[in-house]
């Protein structure tokens, strides 16, 4: 005789995976059921063999294998990182302005042409000093594009491209004339005000420039930003500029003046003097 | 004590504190060598898979979400390694290296219980060994890995009720192919 009754939930009922209210019936059934309850016997005696079948341990060198591989992995990952922040920064440079891919194509050939005529030149006629100069020049080559890109980009009509080209000022080391009145002119012109305070903030990082210290006392009146205002007279407290003084007392004649703004600016010429 | 959970600890690993891996490593490199080992029955390359496991999980990082628990997560990934591994020794054709073991007994002297009780044991073990490997893997998710029907049907992939389906046929698979030898022996 054959008995229908539905043989997984003999399995279920031996990996713990029925009901309460299911377990009490599989259970009743099997007091009834010889047929179903030699299945269930046979089927607990295998699956209480299977638990004493043999699992080895690993070996004593993998701990060791696996440190070497999270080693190697993490020092995969670090060079990666470097690799794709570089990639990156140059896809956003040239990223809508192929003059700079052109232009750094350029510089590049030019500087090849350079060190091939330097490595082959005859020694006798080799100056003294040539190469050093010549490292120079391409040393201002290189200066002169990066300028040439700031300049760019803060002509560009996105204010979130000027701001670029305001960050860009940062891989400059020494500005010159040309760059700090570029700067000024964004300073005291952009219609951005965002890019404006973003400016002075560049600006400070070469307050040592008495180009650059002119520029800031002489904007403080060109601002018609209670923000820009504040942040200025905040620039001049900390670089104690006295010659802001004049200015900032002239601010405090205009009758619009916020009047944040006025106890900010009485008190930064109160520390100032 | 670490007393991070394992969630926690991989979600580390995810935000770039691979050194997390280890402790990781340190609770898990046991039962997942196990797993590994009941697939395929070859220490060597089990040893070998291990490692690819960690290395997968450390390059995959990113797609562990912490909804779901990390070891559910990891014999996933250990599983596809099997698969893979499967998928090469079928172009090559495999060899076992399981059967050094029966060389050890003591030959002859089968009235002894405990020896006899021995063969059965590695009679079952070689009888889990020619299941498919479908039907192996649940069975050995849930015997030493001790993993609920619902969390071997995470790392499968498929309903709670297919894993029941699968387990029970693999439950009989088993017991054929286990009866099957044992007759074979006698």
């Amino acid at each position: 005789m054959k008995c229908g009754y539905d043989k997984e939930q003999l399995t279920r009922f031996l990996h713990g995976e029925l009901s309460a209210e299911e377990q009490a019936g599989v259970e009743t059934h099997l007091t009834e059921c010889n047929e179903c309850r030699r299945e269930w016997e046979g089927l607990r005696a295998m699956w209480g063999m299977l638990e004493e079948v043999d699992t080895p341990e690993p070996s004593a060198d993998a701990q060791v294998r696996f440190d070497a591989m999270l080693d190697s992995y993490k020092d995969s990952v670090r060079s990666g990182d470097r690799r794709t922040a570089l990639w990156w920064r140059l896809r956003e440079l040239f990223r809508g302005y192929p003059a700079f891919a052109l232009g750094y194509s350029l510089l590049l050939v030019v500087a090849g042409l350079g060190f091939g005529y330097w490595f082959h030149r005859p020694a006798a006629v080799a100056a003294a000093g040539s190469d050093k100069q010549e490292l120079a020049a391409l040393t201002s080559q290189v200066g002169e594009m990066r300028e040439m890109i700031m300049k760019t980009l803060l002509q560009n009509p996105s204010a979130s491209e000027r701001m670029r080209g305001v960050s860009y000022t940062s891989e400059i080391k020494t500005v010159n004339k040309d760059v700090v009145g570029a700067l000024l002119s964004t300073l005291n012109n952009d219609p951005n005000i965002n890019v404006r305070l973003m400016t002075l903030e560049a600006l400070t990082h070469y307050a040592n420039n008495p180009l650059v210290r002119e520029g800031l006392v002489q904007s403080i009146l060109q601002q018609d930003s209670p923000l820009l205002q504040t942040a200025l007279a905040e620039v001049m407290l900390h670089l104690q500029e006295k010659r802001a003084i004049h200015p900032l007392k002239k601010l405090l004649q205009q009758k619009d003046l916020n009047e944040m703004v006025r106890t900010r600016i009485q008190e930064t010429i109160f520390r100032l003097s | 004590m670490n007393t991070l959970s394992d969630n926690a600890l991989m979600l580390k690993v995810r935000s770039g504190d691979l050194d997390k891996m280890g402790l990781l490593f340190q609770r898990y490199h046991r039962p997942l060598y196990g797993f590994l080992f009941h697939m395929t029955q070859q220490r060597e390359v089990s040893e070998d898979m291990m490692q690819n496991v960690f290395y997968r999980m450390l390059r995959s990082r990113h797609t562990f979400t912490g909804e779901g628990e990390f070891r559910t997560w990891m014999y996933h990934l250990a599983r596809n390694v099997v698969k893979d591994h499967f998928k090469q020794t079928r172009r090559r054709g495999s060899h076992h290296e399981i059967s050094d073991y029966e060389e050890r007994l003591p030959a002859g002297i089968a009235a002894d219980e405990q020896v006899e009780r021995k063969l059965e044991i590695k009679a079952l073990e070689r009888a889990l060994g020619n299941l498919s490997p479908e039907n192996r893997e649940v069975l050995v998710l849930s015997r030493f890995q001790e993993l609920k029907y619902a969390e071997i049907a995470e790392v499968l992939e498929i309903s709670v009720g297919a894993v029941k389906v699968r387990v029970h046929r693999a439950m009989h698979q088993l017991k054929e192919v286990y009866w099957h030898l044992e007759t074979q022996n006698k």
